[in-house]
């Protein structure tokens, strides 16, 4: 009876606007997945929504069990969620199966999806944690515990991923207020690193240079054929329209022919048409579906839904009385905002084109697994931590 | 606040994270705003101009008409097999989908039992070049492939039945030179639009479809296409209507085509039939023709190889761009000019020994014997060549290249057909000019019996004829019907002595002189033969001519008529005159036992 009186006592304390959020994600995602593949030919494909929205009801069954934890438990056990992500990220290259020219799934799920959660605790459990180390050793510390993972994402290759654990890791730092100096010193010569490499692509494309020089330059900066196109994309949107400016292009045209108040539910002719692939429309390219047929009014909803994720989730980190919780919460806040930001952004051409699923609504299992999870134990957090732990040891 | 010893981290991080993200949020939505409000109509426009295909559809061409309302040219339907190649689209590379198009279009010949019409090239082109549009495999089926299509329509997704309008007409070789054919090409853009495909459109390519042809065609309507990203059709809507084109009514009667073509079946030569008070061309025939059907929807090659390279030239129109020395047909206009300049006198007589002698020039008369003392309406009887040669020779060439040049002579008539030859009345520079020779007082001697360097055309004949015949009034040939009197080109004023002294004489050529054989019962005919000589390969050769009128008092009617390599205008053309007028307007029978006139039956006097 005392274990169901708790049960209901935590439910009382539920942070309903931001679970009312992530449902009406959830919601939005199922619907506009079934628009962007009611079109698809293969039946499997078509109902892709469906299985969108199963793992959205399993990921609510998990959302609650997860939620009467607490959290203080968990992230107890952080590192051993760590380890094991990192496992099944090595097992990735070795047995993982290969989509679309990457290797990014291993027993049916994307490790790397676990490995940002379990990163955000493991980091949280390091600065909040009842330690001495100084902050030179903290800061190594993530090098090693954020860099191992992220290098394996990055093999896979799977750069978004990878790339969103960046603003992550710094607004942790930032707000544990870990190593500030060379928090910062790294965030200047990352910020230096960025524009050197934007410089150096508008160089070889509009400064006269011989040929040879053009292609040592692009050398020097060690990325990959399709990276340096998609930020050449990014600086040069009108270049190449029909070849890799494609995707860009015609996303932009999807959102902006929606125009206020979009074309209807199931009406979007740029993904119907197959202007936009079919293959990136449900998950990398959702939102360009979603602001096509719902319009200016459709996509700024979705940024209030996302709002109310956010909102919530800054206030139960303030609310959260001890340091594990609190950094939790804006580990996960910031994730889900990076995702968020990226992946609309990208779709009206603010951002160099990366594979970033839009949280809830794009279709992915492990993400939204994942990110369901995650909100669960801010929800924890929420529930838990206002008091401060009273363990009598 | 300190907790178990820990400091709790500052607050006010987590609002500047707060105000960093809300900034982040306003920013996206003011991008958005930027892209879905300020910019929507831009990447609207850009959207449809990617996916939005316009087609030109040609509207239904004009029908022709004869003057009682009789078709001559019409429309029917056309039944084509076409394949929508979206419905066997492949996935994957362009040349797996020509490749299934290609094989079904292979299974469907087997099944149909026709032999392909189109390469694989052609289904590659397709498939490359105008993906929304049908992919026409058969054109112009017959009802019985179309049956057999219909049983196995189930076992051929994709193929359809497509009709097109096509040209017919249903008089089949009746007026095919005057009609003309028609072909296929892109129909004209529409101004200020964009079009990316075409229903090829029937252009008129010779005769009065050529002439008309803006007439008969209508406008385009447009039919919008909206295409996928890889250019197949996904939805049709219509826009603008197409507006047909407007009928044509011809001045021609078909009755009396049908009765110059009969009358000119299976000879070598051209007709023309033509109202003298108004210039309504009511026939106009050349021969030897072909069936205009054939040219629908083009010709095959054999059949353009064929006339293209028949001896007897069956595309060319004789009637306008035959250029034909008019011989004694010339002579009225010799008399004319002569009885104008004062050459001569009704009254006066010139003798015919049966040769002309000018200089070393020897021209011998038809007449071997001659004719002794002869007076200008006899001689225009007669049709003496002595007589012409002697008059041409006193009345000079200026005044006789003036009559027919007036009468409508050596330059185009202006008639509503493409391609009409002026034909030659030559002077003396024009000679200098192309024979490096000067004028010699043979050369006039020679025109004024109408031979030599002079070069008319039938339908200048059916002209002269007709403003003989209505004294002095030029009309502009017209084959268009239409409402008031015809545009006449020059009326020119002769005495009446002169124009009834010609006149006379041509009504005794129909009564008792060389034309005898155009005669109708109950019909006064007024009539000049004329034959001229012309060298084919060494051979001496005739063009043989009848130009006649009637009722003689009140003209309703000039024909000319040449037929080439006959014996003599009266003997091969003025029979044919004959029918003709009988047709138009009908010949008292017989009375019982009357037997028509003697000369009838045998050989009879040259022109």
């Amino acid at each position: 009876m005392i274990k169901l009186q708790q049960i209901l006592g935590s439910l009382r304390k539920l942070n309903i606007p931001m679970f009312a959020c992530m449902i009406g994600l959830c919601v939005t995602g199922v619907m506009f997945v079934y628009s962007a593949c009611s079109v698809r030919e293969d039946p499997d494909l078509q109902m892709l929504y469906m299985r969108h929205a199963e793992i959205g009801l399993i990921g609510v069954m998990f959302y609650f069990m997860t939620l009467c934890l607490n959290y203080r438990k968990i992230m107890r056990w952080a590192w051993v969620f760590y380890l094991a992500s990192l496992a099944l990220l090595v097992l990735v290259p070795i047995i993982g199966s290969e989509q679309m020219g990457a290797k990014r799934w291993v027993f049916g799920v994307q490790p790397a999806e676990f490995a940002k959660l379990a990163m955000i605790m493991v980091l949280a459990w390091l600065y909040g944690g009842q330690h001495k180390l100084n902050g030179t050793l903290l800061y190594l510390a993530t090098g090693v515990l954020v860099g191992v993972p992220s290098l394996l994402i990055l093999a896979q290759p799977d750069l978004g991923t990878a790339m969103v654990m960046v603003p992550t890791t710094f607004a942790m730092m930032f707000v544990g207020n870990i190593a500030p100096r060379l928090v910062w010193g790294t965030f200047l010569i990352g910020v230096i690193a960025a524009g050197t490499l934007l410089g150096v692509i508008y160089a070889v494309e509009r400064v006269d240079m011989p040929q040879e020089r053009r292609e040592a330059l692009i050398s020097a900066t060690h990325l990959k054929p399709h990276q340096i196109k998609r930020l050449q994309v990014f600086m040069f949107p009108d270049k190449d329209l029909h070849g890799s400016g494609y995707n860009r292009r015609q996303s932009e045209i999807a959102v902006g022919s929606g125009g206020l108040r979009g074309k209807g539910y199931l009406k979007g002719e740029q993904y119907m048409l197959g202007y936009l692939p079919p293959s990136v429309s449900a998950n990398d390219f959702i939102f360009s579906v979603l602001a096509e047929e719902s319009g200016f009014i459709g996509s700024v909803t979705v940024l209030l839904l996302f709002l109310g994720l956010i909102w919530p989730g800054l206030w139960i980190a303030r609310c959260c009385q001890d340091n594990v919780g609190r950094l939790f919460c804006v580990g996960v806040v910031t994730l889900i905002f990076s995702h968020m930001f990226i992946n609309i952004a990208m779709t009206i051409g603010l951002m160099p084109i990366t594979g970033l699923p839009l949280p809830f609504i794009s279709y992915g299992r492990t993400f939204m697994l994942t990110m369901m999870l995650a909100l669960a134990l801010v929800q924890s957090v929420s529930i838990h931590g206002r008091k401060p732990e009273t363990t009598f040891e | 606040m300190i907790y178990r010893g820990q400091k709790l981290t500052d607050s006010w991080r987590i609002a500047l994270l707060a105000f960093l993200f809300a900034a982040g949020m306003v920013y996206l939505v003011m991008s958005l705003h930027r892209v879905q409000v300020v910019n929507s109509a831009d990447l609207t426009r850009d959207q449809v101009r990617q996916s939005v295909r316009r087609v030109q559809v040609p509207g239904a061409r004009g029908r022709i008409f004869d003057r009682h309302g009789i078709c001559l040219a019409d429309n029917r339907p056309s039944y084509c097999i076409a394949y929508y190649v979206e419905e066997l689209r492949q996935r994957g590379q362009w040349q797996r989908t020509i490749d299934a198009v290609d094989a079904d279009i292979d299974r469907l010949a087997q099944v149909l039992g026709v032999p392909r019409e189109i390469s694989k090239e052609r289904v590659a082109l397709h498939v490359r070049a105008s993906l929304p549009m049908p992919l026409l495999a058969w054109s112009d089926v017959s009802e019985e492939v179309v049956a057999r299509w219909a049983e196995e329509v189930g076992a051929f997704p994709g193929v359809d039945i497509y009709v097109q309008p096509e040209r017919y007409y249903p008089q089949q070789s009746a007026a095919a030179h005057l009609l003309g054919y028609v072909g296929r090409d892109r129909p004209k853009p529409l101004p200020g639009q964009r079009t990316h495909f075409y229903l090829p459109e029937m252009i008129g390519k010779a005769g009065v479809e050529r002439q008309y042809n803006d007439m008969l065609t209508g406008v385009c309507g447009g039919r919008l296409i909206r295409v996928d990203a890889r250019g197949y059709k996904h939805a049709v809507w219509e826009g603008m209507p197409a507006v047909e084109g407007d009928d044509l009514r011809l001045t021609v009667d078909l009755k009396i085509q049908a009765a110059l073509e009969a009358a000119l079946a299976g000879k070598r030569g051209a007709g023309v039939v033509v109202d003298p008070r108004n210039g309504e061309i009511l026939a106009m025939v050349s021969a030897p023709g072909y069936n205009v059907n054939d040219f629908v929807p083009a010709p095959s090659t054999v059949i353009w190889d064929r006339l293209n390279n028949d001896k007897e030239l069956p595309l060319i129109n004789r009637a306008i761009q035959g250029r034909y020395a008019p011989g004694s047909t010339f002579k009225p206009v010799t008399a004319i000019a002569a009885l104008t300049a004062g050459a001569i006198t009704p009254g006066e007589a010139i003798h015919c020994d049966g040769v002309f002698k000018l200089g070393t020039m020897r021209l011998r008369c038809w007449n071997t014997y001659g004719h002794g003392d002869i007076k200008l309406r006899k001689a225009i009887e007669q049709s003496c060549n002595n007589f012409f040669c002697e008059l041409g020779h006193r009345t000079g060439y200026e005044p006789i290249r003036i009559v027919a040049t007036e009468m409508g002579l050596g330059v185009k008539t202006g008639i509503d057909l493409p391609f009409e030859a002026a034909g030659l009345l030559p002077t003396d520079e024009w000679k200098q000019r192309n024979m490096r020779e000067p004028w010699r007082v043979g050369d006039t001697c020679q025109i004024a019996i109408g031979q030599s360097m002079l070069l008319t055309t039938p339908l200048q004949m059916a002209m002269l004829t007709a403003v003989l015949a209505n004294k002095g009034r030029l009309y502009r040939p017209h084959l268009m019907l239409r409402d008031g009197p015809g545009e006449c080109v020059r009326e020119i004023h002769w005495p009446d002595a002169t124009i009834n002294l010609v006149r006379g004489g041509m009504h005794d050529v129909a009564t008792s002189g060389t034309g005898r054989r155009v005669q109708i019962r109950g019909t006064q005919v007024a009539a000049k033969t004329g034959s001229a000589e012309y060298d084919s390969g060494g051979q001496r050769k005739k063009n043989t001519w009848v130009i006649a009128f009637a009722p003689f008092e009140q003209p309703e009617i000039a024909v000319a008529i040449l037929v080439e390599d006959g014996i003599s205008g009266g003997y091969t053309v003025a029979p044919l005159v004959h029918d003709v007028l009988a047709c138009i307007f009908g010949e008292t029978p017989l009375a019982e036992g009357e037997k028509g006139p003697a000369w009838l039956m045998g050989r009879g006097a040259g022109d």
